[in-house]
C-alpha cells in the first residue's frame, strides 16, 4: 500500500525554477519508492529530481516506480538521473521501472537504447 | 530572453537570446519551438528539433567556464518549406568536438548528448573559435511542409523590408564566400604548383602568404614533426623574427614550455594574446608586445604533422569561428600535400610500402562520400572498389537544386598516386563551379578548360560523366567526356538506351564542346553510370564481359522488378563468376539510380 506524500515531501521537477513547482509527487511503501507528476527532466532539474528521489528512500527500499505518463520532455541530463537511480537500486537488488513514458520520452528511452536497461512497464 | 522574427523569401527565422543558464535554454527553446509550430511543423518533428536543440544549447553551458558564463548564448532558428536549420552562438572555451560519437556505456550517466544531436538530425557540425563556438544543426522536412503564408509582394512596406533583409544576407554571406572562394581558389592555385619541383618550404610560403590575406593575419610560422621524430623543425615563416633552431619536444631542462610545443603535446589549439603573452625565450617571443594569435596543430588522420602558428599585431582581435576553420582547411590541405610529397619521394627512391600506399588510399577513400544524398521518389546505390591501392576511378552525388541531383562519375587514365590526387582535384573543381542552370555538357567544358594544362602537361586525362537528375520532372540530362555510355531503361525494363553524348576526355584538346542528351527517366526505370572496370572484365579465355551483356542485365532487372541494393550486390557477384577469379583486374565503380 501507498502512503501518499504529496506535499510534505515535494520537489520542483518541471519547466520553471526549483523553488517554484510542486508538481513532483513521492509516494513511499515497504520496499517501493514512486514518483509521479513529473513535467520535465532536464538539464535544469534532474539533479535535483536525482537528489530528491534518493533522499526520500529509507533504507529498506529498493525499487523506484517513476511514472512518467505526464513527462513531456526528457533530454541526456534527465537520463543521466534515471541511470544515477538505476545504479542506487542495483546496489540494493533493486530496478527502476518506468511507467508509461510518453511518446517523446519513448523516443529518446529508444534513441540511446535506454529501454533495454530499464523496465518500462504500460498499465 | 529576447525573441526577435524576420520574415524573408525563402523563409522565416527567429533569433532568441538567453543568459548562460540551464532554466534559460527551456524558456529559449520553447519559444523556438512555437515558432516552429506556427510554421507547420508536425509534431514528431518537433520533438525532434526540440531535443536536439535543447541538447546543443545545454552543451553551450556546460562548457561556458567562467569568463564564458557572462556573455549571453543567441540561437537562431530559420525554417522554409524544405528544412529547418538552427545556430547556437555561445561565447564559451567551447570543446573537443569527438572523431567519432558513439553511445557511452550504458550505465554512463552523461555523454549522450551528441549522440542525440546527430542521430535527430540531419547535419551537424561545430566551428570552434576563440571564445566564441557556433553550433549548426540542419533537419530536412517531411511531406507534412506547407507553403509559407502569402505576403502581398507589390506592397512597399514589403518591399523596403524585403530589400533590408536582402542587404544583411547580402552582407552575411559574402563574408563567408570570399572565405570559401579564396580557400578554394588558392588550394587549386597550388594543388598545380605542387609536384613541378617545388620545395615543400616554397610550396608552403606561398600557400600560406594566400591564408594570412584571407584571415587578416599579419604573420606565420610552420614547423614540422618528422615521423617518429621528437623536435618540432622550422619550414617556413613569413618573417626572419623568429627562431629557426628545433623546438625539442618534452626537454626536461626546459622551465617555461614554448606554445608550439604545447600545441602538440594537448593536441588542441593553443591562442595567445595580452592576457596570456609569449614567454620571452619562447621560439615566438620577438613578436611585438601586444600581439595576438593561435597555434594549430596539424593532423593527417590521427598523426600529427606539426604546427601553424597565425598572429596579428595590430590588433587585439582574436581570429573567429570561420577565420579558424579556413585555418583548418589550410592546414588538412597541407598535410595531405606533405604526406603526398612523402610518398612521391618513396615512390622515387623505389621504397613505396603497402603503409605508404595505405596513406595515399585514405586520401582517396576520404573523398567518397559517406553517406549518399536522398533522392525525392528515387532510390541510389553506389559502389567503389578499386583493383590496386590507390586508384583514379571516383564518384560524386551532389544536390545541385532543389529538384535536380547531379551524379558524377569519372576514370582518371592510370592508377596509383598522381591518379587519385587528380580525382580529388576534379571532385573539388565539380563542387567548386557555379551552379547557375550549367548543363553537364557546360560544367564539362569549364572543368576541361580549368584542367588542361596540368593535365597536358604530365600527359595524362580523364573520362568523365555528368548526369543530372531531375526528380521532380523525372528527367535525366548526361553530358560524357569520353566516357562509356550510360545506360537507362524505360519503366518496364522492355527497353534500354545507351547515351553517348558527343565530348573529348578532359585534358586532351582545350577547346572541346561538350553535347548534352536529354532523355526521360520514367517510374521504375533504371539508370546505370560506370567505369569501364565493368564492361571489359575478363574471364580467363580472355573473353570481355561485354557492353551488351551488361545491357541485358539491366533490362531483366528492371523487368524483375529488383530493388538498387539487390542490383548491387548481384552485378558485383555477377562479375567475380564471371571472372574465375577473386583478385579485381580493375576499378569497378558505379552509381545505380531507380526512378
Amino acid at each position: 500500500m501507498f502512503i501518499h506524500l504529496a506535499g510534505a515531501v515535494s520537489s520542483g521537477i518541471g519547466f520553471a525554477r526549483a523553488e517554484a513547482d510542486d508538481n513532483m509527487k513521492l509516494q513511499l511503501s515497504n520496499e517501493t519508492v514512486r514518483v509521479s507528476d513529473i513535467r520535465e527532466l532536464n538539464a535544469n532539474n534532474s539533479n535535483e529530481f536525482r537528489d530528491q528521489v534518493r533522499a526520500s528512500m529509507s533504507a529498506s527500499q529498493r525499487f523506484i516506480e517513476i511514472d512518467l505518463s505526464d513527462t513531456t520532455f526528457l533530454d541526456s541530463c534527465g537520463l543521466g538521473a534515471l541511470i544515477a537511480l538505476h545504479k542506487t537500486t542495483c546496489s540494493r537488488n533493486g530496478l527502476v521501472r518506468l511507467l508509461n513514458p510518453t511518446p517523446p520520452v519513448q523516443q529518446i528511452l529508444e534513441l540511446t537504447r535506454m529501454h533495454r536497461i530499464f523496465e518500462v512497464v504500460r498499465r | 530572453m529576447v525573441a526577435s522574427p524576420i520574415q524573408t523569401n525563402q523563409g522565416k527565422s527567429l533569433d532568441v537570446a538567453f543568459s548562460c543558464d540551464y532554466f534559460e535554454v527551456r524558456t529559449a527553446v520553447e519559444t523556438v519551438m512555437g515558432f516552429l509550430r506556427d510554421n507547420h511543423l508536425s509534431d514528431d518533428e518537433i520533438m525532434g528539433c526540440e531535443l536536439a536543440v535543447a541538447e546543443a544549447c545545454n552543451n553551450a553551458i556546460r562548457y561556458s567556464g567562467e569568463s564564458g558564463g557572462r556573455l549571453r548564448i543567441q540561437l537562431r532558428a530559420f525554417c522554409s518549406t524544405s528544412q529547418v536549420m538552427f545556430w547556437v552562438h555561445d561565447h564559451t572555451k567551447g570543446f573537443e568536438w569527438p572523431a567519432k560519437i558513439e553511445l557511452p556505456p550504458e550505465d554512463s550517466e552523461t555523454g549522450r548528448g551528441l549522440y542525440l544531436m546527430t542521430s535527430l538530425m540531419d547535419k551537424v557540425h561545430y566551428f570552434r573559435g576563440r571564445e566564441q563556438n557556433i553550433l549548426y544543426l540542419s533537419k530536412k522536412r517531411g511531406a507534412m511542409a506547407v507553403p509559407q503564408e502569402v505576403v502581398d509582394p507589390e506592397s512597399r512596406e514589403e518591399l523596403i523590408r524585403r530589400l533590408a533583409e536582402n542587404d544583411q544576407i547580402i552582407t552575411d554571406m559574402a563574408e563567408e564566400l570570399s572565405f570559401c572562394y579564396e580557400s578554394l581558389a588558392a588550394i587549386f592555385r597550388h594543388s598545380a604548383e605542387q609536384g613541378k619541383g617545388t620545395t615543400k618550404a616554397e610550396f608552403s610560403r606561398r600557400l600560406l602568404n594566400d591564408l594570412i590575406q584571407i584571415v587578416s593575419a599579419d604573420w606565420y610560422v610552420l614547423r614540422l614533426l618528422p615521423e617518429h621524430g621528437n623536435s618540432l623543425n622550422f619550414v617556413v615563416a613569413s618573417e626572419s623574427l623568429f627562431s629557426e633552431q628545433p623546438i625539442p619536444l618534452q626537454n626536461p631542462e626546459t622551465v617555461v614550455h614554448p606554445v608550439e610545443e604545447e600545441a602538440v603535446l594537448t593536441r588542441q589549439n593553443v591562442w595567445f594574446d595580452q592576457s596570456r603573452p609569449l614567454a620571452p625565450t619562447d621560439p615566438l617571443g620577438r613578436v611585438k608586445p601586444g600581439a595576438n594569435g593561435v597555434v594549430h596543430p596539424i593532423f593527417f588522420g590521427e598523426r600529427l604533422m606539426g604546427t601553424l602558428v597565425l598572429g596579428r599585431n595590430l590588433t587585439r582581435v582574436p581570429f573567429t569561428a570561420g577565420q579558424l576553420n579556413v585555418v583548418g582547411t589550410f592546414s588538412d590541405f597541407l598535410a595531405i600535400q606533405f604526406v603526398n610529397a612523402e610518398i612521391q619521394e618513396s615512390l622515387i627512391s623505389g621504397r613505396l610500402t603497402e603503409r605508404e600506399l595505405e596513406i595515399a588510399r585514405t586520401i582517396q577513400r576520404s573523398l567518397l562520400l559517406q553517406e549518399l544524398p536522398v533522392v525525392p521518389g528515387m532510390k541510389l546505390v553506389s559502389h567503389c572498389e578499386s583493383a590496386r591501392q590507390v586508384g583514379g576511378d571516383f564518384f560524386d552525388v551532389l544536390e545541385y537544386s532543389e529538384d535536380e541531383v547531379l551524379l558524377v562519375i569519372a576514370d582518371v587514365m592510370g592508377k596509383g598516386v598522381p591518379a587519385a590526387m587528380f580525382a580529388a582535384i576534379l571532385r573539388s573543381l565539380i563542387r567548386a563551379l557555379p551552379r547557375r542552370n550549367q548543363s553537364p555538357g557546360e560544367l564539362l567544358y569549364r572543368a576541361n578548360q580549368l584542367l588542361f594544362t596540368e593535365l597536358s602537361s604530365v600527359d595524362m586525362f580523364i573520362t568523365a560523366q555528368l548526369v543530372l537528375v531531375n526528380h521532380k520532372t523525372r528527367t535525366a540530362i548526361v553530358g560524357s567526356a569520353g566516357h562509356c555510355p550510360a545506360l537507362i531503361t524505360n519503366s518496364d525494363g522492355s527497353e534500354v538506351s545507351s547515351l553517348t553524348p558527343d565530348g573529348m576526355p578532359l585534358g586532351i584538346l582545350l577547346d572541346t564542346e561538350y553535347d548534352d542528351i536529354e532523355v526521360p527517366f520514367e517510374h521504375g526505370a533504371r539508370l546505370l553510370v560506370y567505369t569501364d572496370g565493368i564492361p571489359e572484365t575478363r574471364n580467363r579465355a580472355g573473353e570481355q564481359f561485354s557492353f551488351p551483356r551488361l545491357a541485358e542485365w539491366l533490362k531483366e532487372s528492371t523487368r524483375n522488378a529488383r530493388s538498387p541494393e539487390a542490383m548491387k550486390t548481384e552485378i558485383i557477384e555477377e562479375l567475380a563468376r564471371f571472372q574465375q577469379d577473386d583478385v579485381l583486374q580493375d576499378d569497378l565503380t558505379f552509381l545505380l539510380l531507380a526512378g
